[in-house]
Formats: C-alpha cells, sequence, structure tokens
C-alpha cells in the first residue's frame, strides 16, 4: 500500500513542475519618489521556467490611477520578462499600496496579485487644512500648525492669503514647526480664502483653506 | 484494510491542506490594500435617503469617471487633483451637513482614502463612504 502512497505523491510532483506557471522574483515592490517625481513605477520580474508556454488572460490594476502593461502576451518555455506597473502619484500623500491582479491560463494557479507600495515623502504635514468661522462668531484667530517632515529641512516658510479678509501671522516654534495665525477682518459675510504655504527654496506649494461659512440651517 | 484506507485519507487530506496553510501562514503579516473604515462611517443608500437634502455627495472617482455620469448635484473630488479641487468642495460644504463619498464599487478604495483625508486633514466631521459605491447607488435610482 506504501507503493502506491508513493507513487500517487510522485505522480502529484511531476505533474506540477511540468506544468505551465510563471515564477515571479518579487510580487511585492517598494517605492521612495522624490517629492518632484509624478509617477511610481515597478517593474515585476518574471520567468517561465516549465515546458509549456504561458499566455496572459488579464491584467487589472486595482485603482484607476495605476496602469499595468504586459511585455508580450505569451511567455514561450524559458524566457522571462516583467510586468511594469506605473502609479501615478497626483496629489496623493503617505502609504500607498496599489495591487495588479494577473490572469494567466495555469489551471492550477491563474491568478497572481502583485503589491506595488508606495511611500510618498511628504516635505510638509499641515494640520488642519481648513479652518472656519460660522457667520456672526467673534473673529478670534485660529491656528494652523505645520510641520517639517523627517527627511527634509525647512527654515522658513511663506504664507499668502489669496483673500485681503483674511490676516495671517507665521510664527517659527523651532524644530521643524510653524504655527500660523488665520484671522478674518469679520465674519459678516460668506468669504473664503486660500492660503499658499511656500517652503523656502522650494518650488513645492501647499495648500490651506479659511473661510466663513453659512449659519447653518436645523433640519 | 480498513486502517491503511483511513491512512491514506489523512495523507490526502494533508496534502490538500498543506497549501492552504502555508499560504495562510505567508499572507498573514501582509497588508490589505483597502484602508481600514469603522462601520459606523460607512452609510448605505437608504441610509442617504433619509438624510434628505442635507447631505453633500462627493465623486472620488478619477475625472473621466465623473465626466460620465454622477450623483446629481455630487462635486468631484479626487487624489489626483486634490489641491485644486478640495477649495471647490469647501466652499460648498457649510456646517451641520453631512458628507457622502463615493467611488465606483464595494472593491475600490478611493473613497475611503478621500474620506480619511476628509476627516483627518481638513478635520470635517460628518464623513461617510457609501456602502456599494456608485454601483449601489445606480441599483436603487435608476
Amino acid at each position: 500500500m506504501k507503493t502506491y502512497i508513493v507513487a500517487f505523491a510522485l505522480s502529484i510532483i511531476i505533474s506540477l513542475s511540468a506544468r505551465a506557471e510563471l515564477k515571479w522574483e518579487r510580487t511585492e515592490i517598494e517605492l521612495h519618489p522624490t517629492p518632484a517625481d509624478k509617477q511610481a513605477i515597478g517593474h515585476f520580474k518574471y520567468q517561465d521556467p516549465g515546458k509549456t508556454p504561458v499566455r496572459f488572460k488579464s491584467v487589472h490594476a486595482s485603482c484607476g490611477c495605476t496602469t499595468a502593461q504586459t511585455q508580450k502576451d505569451e511567455v514561450p518555455p524559458g524566457q522571462s520578462g516583467e510586468i511594469t506597473a506605473t502609479f501615478n502619484i497626483g496629489d496623493r500623500t503617505g502609504t500607498q499600496i496599489k495591487t495588479v491582479t494577473v490572469e494567466t491560463d495555469d489551471p492550477t494557479n491563474s491568478k497572481t496579485v502583485l503589491t506595488l507600495k508606495t511611500i510618498i515623502p511628504q516635505q510638509l504635514e499641515i494640520s488642519p487644512t481648513f479652518v472656519f468661522w460660522k457667520q456672526g462668531d467673534k473673529p478670534d484667530p485660529k491656528t494652523i500648525t505645520v510641520k517639517v517632515g523627517k527627511e527634509f529641512t525647512v527654515k522658513h516658510i511663506k504664507v499668502t492669503s489669496s483673500s485681503p479678509d483674511f490676516q495671517t501671522k507665521v510664527e517659527e516654534k523651532g524644530n521643524g514647526e510653524f504655527k500660523i495665525d488665520i484671522q478674518p477682518q469679520e465674519t459678516n459675510n460668506v468669504v473664503a480664502s486660500t492660503l499658499t504655504i511656500q517652503p523656502e527654496d522650494s518650488q513645492k506649494v501647499f495648500y490651506a483653506t479659511a473661510r466663513i461659512t453659512n449659519t447653518p440651517v436645523v433640519q | 484494510m480498513r486502517s491503511s484506507l483511513v491512512w491514506q485519507v489523512l495523507i490526502l487530506a494533508a496534502l490538500a491542506l498543506a497549501p492552504g496553510l502555508g499560504q495562510a501562514i505567508y499572507f498573514r503579516d501582509k497588508i490589505s490594500w483597502r484602508s481600514a473604515i469603522a462601520p459606523s462611517e460607512m452609510a448605505t443608500v437608504d441610509q442617504t435617503r433619509t438624510w434628505g437634502g442635507n447631505v453633500v455627495w462627493v465623486d472620488a472617482r478619477p475625472d473621466d469617471e465623473f465626466a460620465r455620469d454622477h450623483v446629481p448635484g455630487a462635486l468631484s473630488l479626487n487624489e489626483d487633483r486634490w489641491n485644486e479641487l478640495l477649495p471647490q468642495f469647501l466652499a460648498v460644504w457649510s456646517p451641520g451637513k453631512k458628507i457622502v463619498v463615493y467611488c465606483s464599487s464595494l472593491s475600490c478604495n478611493a473613497s475611503r482614502e478621500v474620506a480619511r483625508r476628509l476627516r483627518n486633514e481638513a478635520q470635517l466631521p460628518g464623513v461617510f463612504v457609501l456602502e456599494g459605491g456608485w454601483e449601489a447607488w445606480l441599483k436603487k435610482n435608476r
């Protein structure tokens, strides 16, 4: 009986090694783009070590912000290639995890999920990015805190308000921290201002919004 | 004879279970690509109906999908053009209004990310993610 079991196990092993399957160098890639980069690109390399060709059935990204391209539709035995995943950074921040699902004609392992992890560097962390007063509120100043990211050095920031209805004052707190005080002239009218925050010696611009809102309607 | 058969069944079951177990161990620390969200921060289409006009709809899908069709009155706010679109959204928002963010379907993540940024960065209250997204809204409304 033992002979049967060994023969069965061997037949499984042999059939597994003979089947068409892609071997991926890595299924997870971590990228660290610079603040100036608009895209982060990951190269997922594969090889077909089997004896039959592998055909791609579909390559599908988890998000509209990511595109994935194969070099060929079919991978002949012994050949290698790569899938290029391009993540459009846009105005995203922090750690972004996007996946690309690859389907092949391999009946036993048809689906592979490739993971692209992108760590977007954050030069300035602004909190909050929105301050508001309700109509009729006392026009007291409100504070926005700006913290410089660990990998960056910013000694000064410049803040400008798009509307003269709001005054801004910047205070340097040291240790890469700034305090922006915003104060409306009055709160009788619904007005808004975009605050432009620019680190010294940097092209990158950050934004915050200050606004006098309508008095809420009670429902 | 019977015990031999039992052994064979057990060995085959163990062989079948091994890949599954291996995968479970290998992937146990892997990060989910979907942002975690509390159930209290989700809203169904039926729930949003009870809120009447006290809602600002936010479409987190890419520009082309928004241009094709969207919830009537919805504002586009996606992370491709966050800095440009956020002030436009904030100009419409007023205190007391609920914000309902949606993306394409149940599996998309854009609405969760936009809702997270509205809560954490703009510090707005009453931000919800529409369960099932645009697909769910379409099913109930058209």
